[in-house]
């Protein structure tokens, strides 16, 4: 961030000089961080060859599975003691970096990781599938097996229910990866759980699954069959390729919408029974404390929610000038339906403008907006409010700490704010009472 | 509008000196507009949900809508409408196979194993396996949940009272969420430890060590069994286990247990707003409703404590990454692979290809001098200096790459 600790000590005059004098080569000043104080008129690159034109690239399988440029080396997941045990980055979160971000599928080595006894690398020839309890015919599944079931794809979200944990007290973090970055959207592919049940005759007393991990924390949980019998599915594709291993290779559960740690990672067994197991997951962790001194607990859907992805702190608008058009953008999401719209706050939620939704507009998806905005360099509270088909409106954060408090851990799904100087400089702070 | 004063920022927790918050002090009572919007918005919201490919139902278990699979689209979606019956992959599971992997409990205990442990054994084998993390006694202290040792003393409606502690950046205790304060059962205690625990060595335990380990965490937590205090000697199985009720078995909501645990469930979550938070939609001149009496002015509050210790460290230019240096790459072979590569990687140039021991034992009978010679000068097709600029101390290195790989 040298370049916006510069900008931030000239005066208004001079950084009105400075992009004057930059305005030739706007994409680079949008684009790089590290714009030289004076840009010449005749600019070098244009002027001369530059290096890859004058050289033979590399050969075309240099990397027969290909790498991200090494110029995006920064565009990184990242993580923090704080989302850890002691530091241990086992039982760990990393995060992430959703400012750098386009359209709403994540790359799959950059798609959000979280695990409670480390990354378990599955052996897909010894992978088997255990689908039993309150059905008729109880089978075991080999991976070559479980594929042979008709597939369906569908893009849809992925958020740890303690997205935002870290911000119930108040803001903490300095950065929108480490704010909301618990949460990615990809396309999985896999088959639905009612087409497996169909043929193996779930009993009728069956209204709960058990849902097991192979890992080292045998992480488990308990699903209503009415959600199983819904979207359900066992995925084993993520954006095309098998699931990462941090995704849970060779398969996992989605249940389209609700909390990712529901989504068992390296599924190993399917039990139907009659009541639920209360496994630790669903018990001493994942269940909000409320200020009542009793907890939610079988938390299931990620509330409405969204985020402006820019400005924000890692991408700012110090390179902006008065009178500058500039398209906010951001993210919405819900996993209770579909986004219906969003709207944007510039005085820290006292008004409120309708911003559009663009691309595709899928339910349990990640879904753009966007706002065209004449910056004008004054300071400002900039913020994102979301509302879906099932009647949600995204709430202040005083409206769910009203309901909640703020021990709940999970389920935080309150309006951010990102405070914007009149030198264009963002922070992550919070409106509340 | 509202102006911010930088110095006055972030000195304490709420910054309500931070902003002349003129807009937001303007609406201290809810504005009947923002009412109206908000009711508009909600029934433009229904109207449209009922509209189109996305026609969607409400009543889903979790408050949400739910999309019918009709005429072959499920949303916006496509679908295979023909019959999948018949797709039968797989195979019966054998009894021994489920015995061997169905080792889930229940909270009335069906499921747990036959067994034993003592409170006495339990404590040496906590000692030595799990107090490293959990600290003394399960009292916690190096960063991993705190098991034991919070305060179980309930309020006239039995709650907890120490789970309503709500935290105002470290002016009030946190609620502890212990085995004796939190958890609502304990076969999940005996279930996690025998699958997950210890931390690096899950299922080492026996289930003799797990019924140990159980007793001694709930014996820290000061259980009785049946009014039977856990002292050093008392044995726990699996009926005993089965009689626990833990302190805050009471703790949660809503009912997911018996006949009515479904419907329990869908009524809860169908009246969100009283029950999660929920916002409203009001887009003029709106106060924040969430405000303890409607007229205290909504503040600004900054990060007071940033965590900025990340990994990897935050770095946003695009530069390239500190080269790693091949230590035993060949000087030449980088020469080589921008400019030789060409021709030289097979011989379908004519060029003797790199690798091809033959084709180099060939060259090299002319000696190394005379093969320096002929790349500086060029020889058959090739160019002088293989068509670079470079110079001779350079070619020669890639020459002698070259041969390198060939041998």
């Amino acid at each position: 961030m040298n370049k916006t600790l510069e900008t931030e000590e000239l005066d208004s005059t001079s950084r009105r000089e400075f992009f004057k004098t930059t305005a030739s080569v706007g994409t680079i000043a949008a684009t790089s961080m590290l714009v030289p104080n004076t840009v010449l008129a005749d600019d070098e690159n244009i002027m001369h060859h530059v290096k890859w034109g004058t050289t033979l690239g590399h050969e075309v399988n240099k990397f027969p599975y290909g790498m991200p440029p090494l110029y995006e080396h920064n565009v990184v997941r990242r993580t923090s003691p704080l989302m850890s045990s002691a530091g241990d980055m086992h039982a760990a979160i990393s995060m992430t970096p959703l400012a750098d971000l386009s359209g709403i599928i994540v790359p799959n080595g950059l798609h959000f990781t979280r695990t409670h006894n480390g990354v378990a690398q599955v052996d897909p020839n010894k992978f088997r599938l255990m689908i039993h309890g309150l059905v008729e015919k109880p089978i075991v599944l080999t991976l070559d097996e479980l594929k042979r079931y008709p597939s369906e794809s569908r893009i849809l979200f992925m958020e740890c229910p303690s997205n935002s944990a870290a911000e119930w007290k108040g803001p903490q973090f300095g950065s929108l990866q480490m704010a909301k970055g618990m949460m990615s959207c990809a396309e999985w592919t896999g088959v639905r759980l009612k087409t497996i049940l169909d043929e193996l005759g779930l009993k009728p007393e069956a209204k709960w699954m058990l849902a097991e991990g192979s890992d080292g924390s045998e992480m488990s949980r308990t699903v209503p069959v009415e959600k199983v019998l819904d979207d359900a599915m066992i995925v084993w594709g993520q954006n095309g390729e098998a699931l990462r291993n941090e995704q849970g290779y060779p398969v996992r559960l989605m249940l389209p919408g609700w909390e990712a740690n529901l989504c068992v990672k390296w599924l190993k067994r399917l039990e139907f029974g009659d009541k639920p197991w209360y496994a630790k997951e669903e018990t001493s962790k994942y269940t909000a404390l409320t200020a009542s001194g009793k907890a939610i607990q079988h938390f299931y859907a990620n509330e409405v929610n969204s985020v402006i992805t820019y400005p924000c702190p890692e991408r700012d608008w110090t390179d902006l000038k008065k009178g500058d058009v500039v398209e906010i953008e951001g993210l919405a999401w819900t996993g209770h339906g579909t986004i219906k719209g969003v709207d944007i706050s510039f005085d820290g939620g006292k008004n409120w403008v309708e911003a559009q939704l663009k691309g595709l507009v899928l339910p349990k998806a990640w879904t753009r907006f966007s706002y065209m905005h004449k910056y004008d360099g004054k300071p400002m509270l900039l913020q994102s409010r979301s509302y879906d088909d099932s009647d949600n409106v995204q709430p202040t954060v005083n409206q769910e700490k009203a309901v909640v408090g703020v021990e709940g851990v999970y389920h935080r799904n309150a309006i951010m704010t990102w405070k914007i100087t009149d030198m264009g400089k963002v922070s992550n702070v919070q409106v509340r009472s | 509008m509202f102006k911010l004063d930088r110095k006055l920022t972030t000195i304490g927790m709420v910054l309500v000196a931070g902003v002349t918050f003129s807009v937001m002090t303007a609406c201290a009572a809810e504005s009947k507009d923002g009412a109206k919007e908000s009711k508009k918005a909600a029934a433009e919201t229904s109207n449209s949900a009922t509209v189109g490919v996305y026609a969607s139902k409400p009543g889903a278990l979790d408050g949400g809508v739910t999309y019918p699979r009709e005429n072959g689209i499920y949303t916006a979606y496509r679908y295979n409408t023909q019959s999948t019956k018949g797709v039968n992959p797989g195979r019966a599971a054998t009894a021994n196979e489920i015995k061997a992997w169905d080792l889930d409990a229940l909270p009335d205990g069906s499921g747990l194993p036959e067994g034993e442990g003592s409170v006495e054994l339990g404590d040496e084998l906590y000692e030595a396996q799990c107090a490293v993390c959990h600290g003394e006694f399960g009292a916690g202290g190096s960063g991993y949940p705190q098991l034991s040792g919070g305060n179980m003393d309930k309020d006239e409606n039995g709650v907890i009272i120490t789970l309503k502690n709500q935290r105002v950046y470290g002016s009030t205790d946190a609620p502890k969420r212990t085995v004796g304060t939190y958890w609502p059962v304990a076969t999940t205690l005996f279930t996690y430890i025998r699958d997950a625990m210890p931390y690096a060595h899950p299922k080492s335990l026996s289930n003799d060590e797990t019924y140990a380990i159980t007793a001694y965490i709930l014996a820290q937590n000061e259980i009785e069994i049946d009014g039977e205090e856990m002292d050093d000697e008392y044995v726990l199985n699996k009926e005993k286990l089965a009689k626990v009720v833990l302190p805050n078995r009471d703790g949660f909501y809503p009912n997911i247990d018996g006949p009515n645990a479904i419907e329990d469930i869908r009524a809860f979550y169908a009246d969100r707003a009283k029950n999660i938070g929920a916002g409203t939609r009001c887009m003029t001149d709106c106060k924040d409703p969430g405000g303890p009496d409607g007229k205290t002015p909504a503040a600004v509050m900054e990060i007071k404590y940033e965590m900025s210790d990340v990994t990897p460290p935050y770095a946003y230019d695009k530069t390239l990454p500190p080269k790693k240096k091949d230590e035993n790459a060949h000087p030449g072979k980088e020469a080589y692979e921008a400019n030789c590569v060409l021709c030289h990687k097979t011989d379908a140039m004519g060029a003797p290809a790199v690798g091809d021991k033959a084709a180099w034992d060939i060259v090299m009978k002319k000696g190394l001098d005379k093969v320096y010679h002929n790349t500086i000068h060029g020889i058959n097709g090739m160019p002088a200096k293989g068509g670079t600029s470079l110079p001779d101390d350079k070619i020669k290195q890639m020459v002698d790459y070259m041969i390198e790989a060939s041998k």
